[in-house]
């Protein structure tokens, strides 16, 4: 049986059209406060200001996200793969909200043209493993899944010499704004995600995957979130106890390009991260396209279902699972 | 790049048979839907890399295999593949430049 399904990359859904919003949310206002003196802060002394901010504003955030923390609590006793009981649930899912938080504040930091003395990393375990990929020439895919500080160690991993090639969806359009917001500050947002992005390549893009070989082929590194759901080709598999499509391109690139592919677990906040590189993945040369993504999405899966369960609190898809 | 993307010299420059194998290899691996046979290359090459983009590397990895050459990496770009007569006079270029052309 073919169970690899094709279809058109997914175009991002499309937002409400202004004349169904109101012309003010309190999204809008907490939006507002957050791109425009909560990022000029950002500039001044990110450390010392943003942070203690965050710690202000994290009774609030709980508060206002009572409904999608209660939500989180379902996906993470649903996912029984997890591993997560009742009694753990309610911690975990204040910690990811918490999380999510300082998230979206390290990336003010993170859109700061320079990051220099910005970023404290406590460690980097396995950067052998890293430069063992990197030694075939061949470039390397650093796999990983969606953690909060995934987007801090690409951006501190890049000042030392390490740059990575993101592979993404393209930026949705958010659904939160009310028309006011969708005029002035949505721009706004998308002008700080490039910013904290850097550089990418989209998968609506048609040229995406010619970008990220064009990389492999330069020895560089490309990093794919592989517990994402874009791309053109998916594939079901059970992972944390449910039945999730993966996207299967990444298996044709390692197949194609013969790149290495290196697991990375990104763990903390900007003030406090670890790296975490482990061994290159044992890549069986299969045969064929789908023999060689059957042969190999288990370990690929099992890879990052380990670094889910093992911290599931900076796990940024439960809200999405 | 801009030496072979859309110059006059590029559109003169490939000989024939260069560009009859490319296209044959075009179409032993771009899959095209019924009713678009005709459509020019590059509006197939669109389409497929719309359906999976996977394929336009294929095309690529199956044109280096067919010329025995390796697209350098600046010019793995979706514009230069989509530009038929540019990528015909590189791959002569690059056929050229092959230690067992040097004769």
């Amino acid at each position: 049986m073919d169970l690899i399904s094709q279809r058109a990359p997914a175009s991002p859904p499309p937002a409400p059209s202004s004349d169904a919003l109101p012309l003010l949310r309190v999204n809008d206002l907490l939006w507002f406060l957050y791109l425009y003196p909560l990022r000029t802060l950002s500039a001044l002394d990110p450390r010392s200001l943003i942070h203690p901010i965050g710690r202000l504003a994290e009774p609030f955030v709980q508060f206002r996200s009572r409904k999608r923390r209660e939500m989180v609590m379902r996906r993470m006793l649903s996912a029984q793969g997890a591993g997560i009981t009742r009694d753990q649930a309610p911690r975990i899912a204040r910690q990811f909200i918490a999380n999510s938080t300082f998230r979206m504040l390290d990336d003010l930091v993170l859109g700061r043209p320079s990051v220099e003395g910005k970023l404290r990393c406590n460690g980097i375990e396995g950067l052998e493993h890293l430069e063992q990929g990197k030694s075939a020439g061949r470039g390397v895919i650093v796999l990983t899944a969606h953690f909060c500080a995934g987007r801090i160690a690409k951006r501190y991993l890049a000042t030392i010499g390490y740059p990575m090639l993101s592979v993404r969806d393209q930026m949705p359009r958010g659904d939160w704004w009310g028309r006011l917001g969708r005029r002035i500050l949505e721009a706004r947002r998308t002008d700080l995600l490039h910013a904290v992005i850097g550089e990418a390549a989209y998968v609506q893009d048609p040229g995406s995957t010619l970008k990220i070989l064009r990389r492999l082929r330069s020895g560089g590194l490309v990093n794919i979130h592989f517990d994402g759901q874009s791309g053109t080709g998916t594939m079901p598999w059970p992972f944390l106890g449910l039945e999730r499509r993966f996207s299967t391109g990444i298996f044709d690139l390692v197949r194609l390009s013969g790149c290495a592919v290196v697991p990375m677990l990104c763990l903390g906040r900007s003030t406090a991260f670890r790296v975490i590189f482990g061994p290159l993945m044992d890549i069986v040369k299969a045969p064929g396209r789908e023999a060689f993504i059957r042969d190999n999405l288990p370990t690929f899966v099992q890879t990052i279902e380990k670094q889910i369960r093992d911290h599931p609190g900076e796990w940024e898809q439960w809200t999405s699972f | 790049m801009d030496e072979f993307l859309g110059s006059a010299a590029s559109r003169v420059s490939a000989s024939p048979d260069t560009l009859d194998r490319i296209q044959k290899v075009f179409g032993e691996s771009i899959p095209v839907s019924a009713g678009d046979e005709d459509l020019p290359y590059e509006l197939k090459l669109d389409q497929a890399a719309s359906l999976d983009s996977i394929a336009v590397v294929e095309f690529m990895m199956a044109v280096e295999k067919e010329f025995g050459i390796a697209i350098e990496p600046e010019f793995i770009e979706f514009d230069f593949l989509r530009d038929f007569p540019a990528l015909a006079s590189y791959v002569e270029r690059r056929m050229k430049g092959r230690p067992d052309s040097e004769t």
